[in-house]
């Protein structure tokens, strides 16, 4: 065992958890998170390296190698992850994001070392065998295929596009079909070594444990772990690419069809970075629209003028900056410009006028009591702090309620008015392709209720803008 | 460091740090339950759990769709999405404007309600849920809106080919019995219901006697009862549910496909399950996890059709999960290319005989239930979790420990057991398959006879 250097430091409470950070002499850097409610421990390993990361051509690799992780290291052949995980009563999941990877296990507390044995195992020691390699690009492949039946994935994905023209985000984190073919082993295992190392990496533990002993078992398992080694031509030892905002010059659309009776729309606007000032603001923005039945957009437009039947927005920070997103289906019958126009009045309003303390307060107390909910199982509590040490730093999920606490309406007014502006955003309408002949038979242009309510409401929205 | 690339073949072993065998003890869960009879007839069921951050209180109305009156199917759907737009004292809006900001999600469907609120606000959700299970009103209005909100849903769900495809093998499986029929309701039956269907729907079904609530949370709870006692007091007992005797279709092979333009097909293959009370339940959830369910690539189907063939991404077997008071299905899923559909029902029909006909291994058989028993306590995490275990406990008639008996049921399954168990309760000779993508029912038919 290699001695560790440890950063520790006072703990920290976070939804009923004691949370310390430690960092081994190689990098690996750890939170422990102790939690005595249930006797559960979840384990999450995050690395800093997802699809912003890749170059054209690698297109959906960090995915690709997410899947091979479970496909045999040195010590844990094809299949043991599994088992033992099985084995032991446990459960173990990976996913891909376009900033970072995470593999997550979770165990009754009697037997979660296992995790690290099989983490510290195949983070440098992953075998990336050939015939398993092709194997898996068939899986992956026919993922992409059920992903390609998506209507809503595919229009996000056309949206993505425009929305970071020249940065990595644009790409779907999966990759392409043509990019996928022509991956090999070597490419693959190339990435692997670039980004597969104690250095870029946070182990999240969290739940009942008792921090020193959690400790010195992932000292045991990690800490005779070499550090990435440093390029000899000088470039960055992890290879993250620098990559370049965008800022958009007016607006641009995008249109598809798809085998169905639905209008869907998709709006995003690039935006700021996690943890910035900002991220916290459209928080708010992100509640005063859509968060809850009395939220401006679904009261308005789901409720009250029936032009919906579902909106959601969503504040898509990410290491570089994110993204804005707002998605609705319109009503039959309904259309779709009459949509788009009333979530632009709601949209100017917010950059308008000031949000009345009432309706903020609301803000406030939902996304307060979202943390009750987001931190219920000890698993949820691991993927945040991850999430948020990986790609920003991990305080921010301890101190987010008093972030989002301080902004003010001025805040949201100016925030809505510098990015959420029509200048800046990608408006994307995915239609039907055609009346399919089912439809054709059925009352496709219904008479849409108009009760007094949503004539009210409707003349209330015209009125504000 | 970097190590030289290595294929399979020329792999280090090293002596591997792990256990060879599952660790002896049981991990133990504990939901301890205070039941009562409230004075309107309903059973209430409080579990307290202190320093929990979430109360969960479900309200689970007996026999939910299947009272929807023929050609008006989703009656009690939307008698339960309703219930809380609107009742004798409060208007949507009030409701919405008193939980949502106290951190309280409250929803209804066919089969009642069920909310979760944070912190010490659970009063806040029982009176809610009082005044919504009581007094709902279904204004013209709301349920106007709501209707259009579902057909629409109903509209573009005509061209979705796995949806069509998942209530296409329902309907070939249970036929005309109500569990043939989506619990939301056809085009045609949605646009046929009033709102007088749904009071009378309420006024009938919606009673103390048919109800039982579970609660969970940091509560006490005697102050649990004597809020629900309060916020019921009115509530009518009505007459208790007479269960009917359920009649299905005989066992033949049924096919049937949705064609659709799109790059997979979904596949259901499967027929007629079972109860929850079967006494071969046990054994069938090892049989499941062996076959079909366990995690990863622990089950054989995983194993065969998506690691070894490449045909999948999504691909599951499992006969115990939807196992309730009347017959759950069994079923067979694979979501795959059209040119793999051949092969994808060739190799569960090979997975199936292969259970029915060879005994389990020991390791395989030693992995499925050290799962089953290690992986309790992980299921209880979330309040809303156990509530609705209460629930089921107090349907099926779980005796007192029935954990740990469950626990023990699957220690003592045998390799015969999964056997036999399979062989009586797996019929791949009488099948039901539904498909939908790009396929025709000929294609399908072919390919199914192919297989077999």
């Amino acid at each position: 065992m290699s001695p560790a250097r440890t950063k520790s430091n006072q703990p920290r409470i976070k939804a009923g958890a004691s949370v310390t950070e430690h960092r081994l002499k190689n990098g690996l850097r750890v939170l422990i998170a102790e939690r005595h409610l249930d006797p559960i421990v979840a384990v999450i390993l995050w690395y800093g390296v997802g699809s912003r990361d890749e170059r054209e051509h690698e297109a959906g690799a960090s995915h690709f190698l997410e899947h091979m992780m479970f496909k045999g290291s040195e010590s844990f052949g094809k299949g043991e992850v599994d088992r033992l995980t099985t084995l032991l009563g446990g459960t173990n999941n990976a996913f891909t994001t376009a900033d970072h990877t995470a593999y997550w296990f979770e165990f009754t507390s009697d037997r979660w070392e296992t995790a690290l044995s099989i983490e510290a195992d195949r983070m440098r020691g992953l075998l990336l065998d050939p015939v398993e390699f092709d194997a898996e690009k068939a899986v992956v492949l026919e993922e992409l295929a059920m992903g390609e039946d998506d209507p809503w994935r595919s229009l996000t994905r056309e949206v993505q596009l425009l929305l970071y023209p020249r940065h990595a985000y644009r790409r779907p984190v999966i990759g392409f079909a043509d990019t996928l073919q022509q991956m090999d082993v070597a490419t693959l295992r190339d990435y692997y070594h670039r980004y597969y190392r104690p250095d870029n990496a946070t182990l999240v533990i969290c739940g009942d444990v008792e921090p020193k002993k959690a400790l010195k078992l992932v000292r045991d398992h990690f800490g005779s772990l070499p550090a990435g080694a440093v390029p000899q031509d000088g470039s960055k030892a992890l290879g993250r690419l620098d990559l370049p905002a965008h800022e958009p010059r007016g607006e641009r659309r995008v249109r598809m069809t798809w085998g169905d009776r639905a209008h869907r729309l998709c709006m995003a606007w690039p935006t700021v970075r996690v943890g910035s000032d900002d991220d916290f603001v459209l928080d708010i923005v992100s509640t005063v629209l859509t968060g809850g039945r009395m939220s401006r957009l679904y009261r308005g437009l789901v409720l009250g003028e029936a032009l919906a039947t579902s909106i959601s927005a969503h504040n898509d920070t990410h290491v570089d900056p994110g993204g804005f997103w707002l998605y609705a289906d319109t009503a039959q019958g309904v259309d779709p410009a009459e949509l788009e126009a009333a979530i632009d009045r709601e949209i100017e309003r917010l950059a308008d006028e000031l949000v009345p303390a009432a309706e903020l307060k609301r803000a406030k107390r939902i996304l307060r009591a979202s943390e009750a909910y987001e931190n219920e199982a000890v698993s949820d509590l691991a993927e945040e702090l991850g999430e948020f040490a990986i790609d920003a730093r991990w305080e921010l999920a301890l101190d987010t309620i008093e972030l989002v606490e301080r902004v003010t309406a001025r805040d949201v007014r100016d925030c809505v008015r510098r990015l959420l502006g029509k200048e800046r955003r990608v408006v994307g309408w995915c239609e039907p392709r055609e009346e399919p002949a089912q439809a054709k038979r059925s009352k496709a242009k219904r008479p849409r209720t108009r009760t007094k309510t949503a004539r009210r409401g409707s003349k209330a929205a015209r009125g504000r803008s | 460091m970097s190590p030289s690339p290595r294929t399979k073949g020329q792999a280090r072993r090293r002596p591997a740090r792990r256990p060879a065998r599952a660790p002896a003890a049981l991990p133990v869960v504990e939901v301890p339950v205070e039941r009562f009879v409230l004075s309107s007839g309903a059973t209430l069921l409080v579990s307290p759990r202190a320093g929990a951050s979430v109360t969960a209180i479900q309200a689970h109305v007996r026999g939910g769709p299947s009272h929807d009156p023929l050609g008006k199917e989703g009656t009690a759907y939307l008698t339960g999405m309703l219930a809380d737009q609107g009742t004798k004292s409060f208007s949507e809006e009030e409701i919405n404007n008193v939980l949502e900001p106290a951190g309280g999600e409250l929803s209804g469907d066919g089969s009642g309600l069920s909310g979760t609120i944070v912190g010490d606000q659970w009063k806040v959700l029982v009176d809610v849920m009082g005044e919504v299970l009581t007094t709902p009103k279904f204004p013209v209005a709301k349920v106007a809106r709501q209707k259009e909100r579902l057909l629409d849903r109903l509209l573009i769900e005509r061209d979705d080919p796995r949806a069509q495809s998942g209530r296409m093998f329902r309907r070939l499986v249970y036929g005309d019995h109500w569990l043939g029929r989506p619990a939301y309701g056809t085009f045609e039956s949605v646009e046929r219901i009033e709102p007088r269907d749904l009071r009378a729907h309420h006024r009938k079904c919606w009673v103390g006697s048919r109800t039982v609530i579970s609660v969970c949370g940091d509560v006490e709870p005697q102050a649990v009862r004597r809020r629900f006692e309060r916020a019921l007091r009115d509530w009518k007992s009505g007459s208790p549910l007479v269960p009917k005797t359920p009649t299905f279709p005989a066992r033949t092979i049924r096919v049937n496909a949705f064609r659709a333009d799109r790059q997979q097909v979904h596949l259901f293959l499967g027929h007629l399950g079972i109860r929850r009370n079967h006494p071969d339940y046990p054994a069938l959830v090892v049989m499941d996890h062996v076959l079909g369910s366990g995690p990863g690539f622990t089950n054989r189907v995983s194993r065969h059709l998506r690691d070894e063939l490449g045909l999948a991404y999504s691909v599951s077997a499992n006969i115990h999960g939807s196992a309730g008071l009347l017959p759950g299905t069994f079923t067979a899923y694979i979501g795959t290319s059209p040119q793999h559909v051949e092969t994808a029902l060739q190799g569960f029909l090979k997975e199936i005989q292969t259970i029915q006909t060879e005994p389990v291994g020991e390791e395989e058989l030693e992995v499925a239930k050290s799962y089953l028993v290690g992986s309790f306590p992980r299921g209880f995490e979330r309040a809303a979790r156990r509530a609705g275990f209460m629930i089921s406990s107090e349907l099926h008639g779980f005796p007192e420990g029935y954990l740990r008996g469950l626990q023990e049921a699957f220690l003592a399954v045998t390799p015969e057991d999964v056997m036999r168990a399979a062989r009586e309760n797996l019929h791949p000779e009488a099948c039901c398959l539904a498909a939908g993508g790009p396929i025709k029912t000929t294609e399908l038919k072919k390919a199914l006879r192919a297989a077999l």
